[in-house]
C-alpha cells in the first residue's frame, strides 16, 4: 500500500491536526490515501462567509514537503483570490513556499485569506473588478453564495 | 584653426605606408605582416595594434578563467576590507550586484542594516547547548545525532538530507538559488556557498557555479556577453573613456556595447534603432530587394549576384557591364573616367506642374518610400556583400592560401596580405552599410553637409570597391596559374596599397560622420577641397581620437613628404617617382 512508507513529518503532522486542531480548521486524511485530506474551514467571524462551512481538498505530492501542498476549495466561494474552480491565489502556495511550512500553516493562511481578500493580486478578474468597484455590493454577492453553498451542505 | 592633432595624425597613419614603399628590400612589408599565428589572433592583434595609433582600448574580453579570477579577486577584496568570511562577501556582492564600491558604500553606512537585509547574521537566533546530541530537523521532523545537522548562521536545525532538497529544488527552480534564505520562513538568513558543498549531485554543484558564473557577468553593470551565437567570450567596459562604443570580440564579432546590436560607427545607437525599427515595419516591401537577381538592364535577362563587389558583368554574349546599385553603365562607375561614384544619391525626383492635393500626397508618399528603399538597398547591398566577404575570408583561409602558396611558390607567411585585404573589405562593408543610415537620417535641408556627406560617401563605395574588386577578380588568375607568375608582386603590392588607402579612408570617415561632419558649415562654400598641406609633421603629441571635424584637411595634408605625393583625386599616397596616380590614374597635379 502506497501508505507503508509514508514520510515520518507527514505522520508526524497528521497526528498532529488530528490531536491539537486550529480553531475553525479540521483536516483528516482519507482512508485509503494518507496523502489526501479532506479539509473544512469555518467562514471567519465578521467576514462575508461567516457561518459558511467551506469543504477544501489538500494533497501532499510525492516532493512534499519541498514543494507545497496542493489545495482547492471545493465549495463554491465568491472571493476575488480565488476562482471558479477552486484554485487559491497565495504565495505560500507558489513561490513563497517552504519546507519550513506545513499543512497547519497553509490552512491558516488560507483561513485569514477568507478574512482579508485581497483584490489587488486578483485570481478572478471578474470578481477583483466588482471588488473594487463596489465593495459593498460584492460583499453582498458574498454572502449571498455563502448561504446558498456553504450553509446547510 | 586646425588642430595640429590632425596632422599629426595623419603623418603618423602615412609614416605606415612610408615603412610600406620606402623599403628596399622585399622584407618590410613582410615584417609589417608577418607576427601573426591563428586567425582569432590575427584579428586581435589587429585591432590592437590599430588601437595603438588610437585611443586606448577601453574594454577586456574574459574567458570563463578571467571571469571567475576576477570574481574571486573581489570576493577577497570585500572580505579584507569588511572582516567577514569570504562566503558573506560573496553573498553582499551578489546582492549589490558585484560593485565592490557599492558593497563598501553600504556596509559602511549603516553596517546593521545591511547585515539585516542580506541576511548576515552575527550571531544564531537559535543558540545550541554544546552538550545536545541530538536535534530534531525542521522539515523531516526526524530525529539525528548533531553531526548530522547544518544550519546557516541563524542556527535554524536542519538535516543534511533536507537541505539537498531545498537547495537542489531552488537550483532547478533558476538563479534565484544564488540568492537563497535559510527555510524558515521567520528568518531570513543568507545560504551561501558553503552550504552548496553539502550537495552530493555534482550536477547541481556544476549548475550553481555556472550561476554564480553567470550573475557575476549579468548582474554587474560593468560587463555583458559577447552577443555572437555560441560565443562565450564576456566582455568588460570602461564606460568613463568617450563615445565609442565598439566591442571587438576574440570571437572576431564587432558589437556595440552600449545597444549590443552588430558594430555600427559611425552612427549612434538610436538612429540604429530606429533603422532597425523602420526596416521591420518596411519588411514586406523590402522582400523583392533582398532578392539576388535583378535583369540585366540591356537585355533583360535576370543576372545573379553571386560576388561581394557590384561591378556586375551579365553573362556571354551580352556581357553588358552594369553597377547592382544603380543599374548603371559601369564605365561611368570607372577610375579612369574621373567621375566619381554617384549612385549613393538620392536624388528626389523633379516634380514640375500642377498637382490637387491627392495627387501630391500620393505622389510624396511614393517618394517617401522610395527615398526608404534607395537607402534600404544600398544599406542591404553591404550587408550581403560583407556576408559574401566573410564567406570568401573563410574559404581563402581554409583553402585558396594554401593552394596559392603552391602555385606562386610563398610561403603563407608572406601571404598574410590577402587575409589583411579581406578583413578590411569586412569592416569597411560593416561602415559603408551603416552610412547609408546616416545618410537616410541627415536633414534634407542642409544641403551642403548632404552634398559633402555624398562625396565622401561615393569615393568611399568607389575606393572599398577597388580594393573589393582587386582582392575578388585580381586574385583569380594566380589561383588558376600552373606556375608562379611575375606579376604577383605587383599584384602584392597593389592590394596591400589599397588595403591601407582604404583603411585610412574609411577611419578618417567614420571620424568625421561622427563629428556630424562639423567642419561643413551649412551654407554652401561647401566642399572646395583645401589643397594645402605645408607643415605636415606636426608636433603634437596628442593622439585623442577625438579629432575635431577635419577630415578634408587630414586628408590632403596626408604624405606630401619628400618621399611620396597624395593624389588630390582619391588621396592615394604614390611613390614620388610616379606621374599618374597608381589608383586613380589621373595625372599629378
Ligand atoms: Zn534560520
Ligand atoms: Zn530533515
Ligand atoms: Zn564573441
Ligand atoms: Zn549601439
Ligand atoms: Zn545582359
Ligand atoms: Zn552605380
Ligand atoms: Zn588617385
Amino acid at each position: 500500500m502506497a501508505n507503508s512508507n509514508l514520510p515520518r513529518r507527514i505522520i508526524k503532522e497528521t497526528q498532529r491536526l488530528l490531536s491539537e486542531p486550529a480553531p475553525g480548521i479540521s483536516a483528516s486524511p482519507s482512508e485509503d490515501n494518507m496523502r489526501y485530506f479532506n479539509v473544512m474551514i469555518l467562514g471567519p467571524t465578521q467576514s462575508p462567509y461567516e457561518g459558511g462551512v467551506f469543504k477544501l481538498e489538500l494533497f501532499l505530492p510525492e516532493e512534499y514537503p519541498m514543494a507545497a501542498p496542493k489545495v482547492r476549495f471545493l465549495t463554491k466561494i465568491y472571493h476575488p483570490n480565488i476562482d471558479k474552480l477552486g484554485r487559491i491565489c497565495l504565495d505560500i502556495l507558489k513561490d513563497k513556499w517552504s519546507p519550513a511550512l506545513q499543512i497547519r500553516t497553509v490552512l491558516l493562511s488560507i483561513q485569514a485569506l477568507l478574512s482579508a481578500p485581497n483584490p489587488d493580486d486578483p485570481l478572478s478578474e471578474n470578481i477583483a473588478k466588482h471588488w473594487k468597484s463596489n465593495e459593498a455590493e460584492a460583499v453582498e454577492t458574498a454572502k449571498e453564495w455563502t448561504r446558498l453553498y456553504a450553509i446547510g451542505a | 584653426m586646425e588642430s595640429e592633432d590632425d596632422m599629426h595624425d595623419a603623418n603618423d597613419i602615412d609614416s605606415l605606408d612610408d615603412d610600406f614603399y620606402s623599403g628596399e628590400t622585399e622584407d618590410a612589408p613582410l615584417d609589417y605582416y608577418s607576427d601573426y599565428d591563428d586567425e582569432a589572433d590575427d584579428y586581435f592583434e589587429d585591432a590592437d595594434r590599430i588601437e595603438s595609433r588610437r585611443p586606448e582600448q577601453n574594454f577586456t574580453i574574459l574567458k570563463e578563467s578571467d571571469i571567475k579570477q576576477r570574481q574571486e579577486e573581489d570576493v577577497t577584496r570585500v572580505a579584507t576590507v569588511l572582516s567577514i568570511s569570504r562566503i558573506f562577501a560573496s553573498i553582499l556582492l551578489r546582492y549589490y550586484n558585484w560593485s565592490v564600491s557599492r558593497v563598501h558604500d553600504a556596509w559602511f553606512a549603516d553596517e546593521e542594516q545591511v547585515r539585516k537585509t542580506v541576511g548576515l547574521l552575527e550571531k544564531p537566533i537559535v543558540q545550541l547547548d554544546n552538550n545536545t546530541k541530538e536535534l530534531t530537523c525542521g522539515i523531516c521532523f526526524e530525529n539525528y545525532p548533531r553531526a548530522r545537522i547544518e544550519m546557516a548562521s541563524c542556527g535554524h536545525p536542519y538535516c543534511i538530507s533536507c537541505w539537498e532538497g531545498y537547495i537542489s529544488t531552488s537550483i532547478s527552480d533558476g538563479p534565484g538559488c544564488l540568492m537563497l534564505r535559510c527555510p524558515d520562513p521567520t528568518c531570513g538568513a543568507a545560504v551561501g556557498q558553503d552550504m552548496i558543498s553539502l550537495l552530493k549531485s555534482d550536477e547541481d554543484k556544476q549548475k550553481y557555479a555556472r550561476y554564480l558564473l553567470r550573475s557575476y557577468i549579468e548582474d554587474n553593470k560593468k560587463s555583458k556577453w559577447c552577443p555572437a551565437p555560441g560565443c562565450e567570450y564576456a566582455v568588460t567596459f570602461d564606460a568613463g573613456s568617450g563615445g565609442n562604443y565598439d566591442v571587438s570580440c576574440l570571437c572576431s564579432y564587432s558589437f556595440c556595447w552600449n545597444c549590443t546590436e552588430e558594430a555600427h560607427r559611425p552612427v549612434d545607437c538610436g538612429t540604429v534603432a530606429k533603422w532597425i525599427l523602420k526596416n521591420s515595419a518596411e519588411s514586406e516591401n523590402m522582400n523583392w530587394i533582398l532578392a539576388n537577381s535583378k535583369p540585366c538592364p540591356k537585355c533583360k535577362r535576370p543576372i545573379e549576384k553571386n560576388q561581394g563587389c557590384m561591378h556586375m558583368t551579365c553573362t556571354p554574349p551580352c556581357k553588358y557591364e552594369f553597377c547592382w546599385l544603380c543599374l548603371g553603365v559601369w564605365s561611368d562607375h570607372g577610375e579612369r573616367t574621373g567621375g566619381f561614384y554617384a549612385c549613393n544619391r538620392y536624388e528626389t525626383a523633379k516634380q514640375e506642374g500642377v498637382y490637387d492635393d491627392t495627387e501630391r500626397r500620393r505622389e510624396m508618399a511614393k517618394n517617401s518610400l522610395e527615398r526608404y528603399t534607395h537607402y534600404y538597398e544600398r544599406w542591404a547591398s553591404n550587408q550581403s556583400s560583407r556576408q559574401k566577404a566573410l564567406a570568401d575570408l573563410q574559404q581563402m583561409q581554409t583553402v585558396h592560401i594554401e593552394k596559392l602558396s603552391d602555385i606562386q611558390c610563398q610561403p603563407e607567411s608572406q601571404l598574410k596580405f590577402i587575409t589583411e585585404a579581406w578583413l578590411q573589405i569586412i569592416e569597411c562593408r560593416r561602415v559603408l552599410k551603416w552610412t547609408y543610415a546616416y545618410g537616410f537620417y541627415l536633414p534634407e535641408h542642409e544641403h551642403a553637409k548632404k552634398q559633402f556627406f555624398e562625396y565622401l560617401q561615393g569615393e568611399a563605395e568607389s575606393g572599398l570597391e577597388r580594393l573589393h574588386q582587386c582582392a575578388e577578380k585580381e586574385l583569380q588568375p594566380f589561383l588558376c596559374a600552373d606556375e608562379p607568375s611575375r606579376e604577383f608582386n605587383d599584384f602584392r603590392t597593389k592590394l596591400a596599397g589599397l588595403t591601407s588607402v582604404t583603411r585610412n579612408y574609411f577611419e578618417n570617415l567614420v571620424r568625421a560622420l561622427e563629428n556630424g561632419l562639423s567642419d561643413v558649415d551649412s551654407n554652401g562654400a561647401s566642399f572646395s577641397r583645401a589643397t594645402s598641406s605645408k607643415n605636415a609633421a606636426g608636433s603634437s603629441k596628442s593622439r585623442s581620437g577625438r579629432v575635431k571635424g577635419t577630415f578634408r584637411t587630414s586628408m590632403s595634408s596626408r604624405m606630401n613628404d619628400d618621399s611620396h605625393w597624395c593624389c588630390e583625386h582619391c588621396t592615394y599616397a604614390n611613390v614620388k617617382s610616379a606621374t599618374t596616380c597608381q589608383m586613380c590614374y589621373q595625372q599629378r597635379r
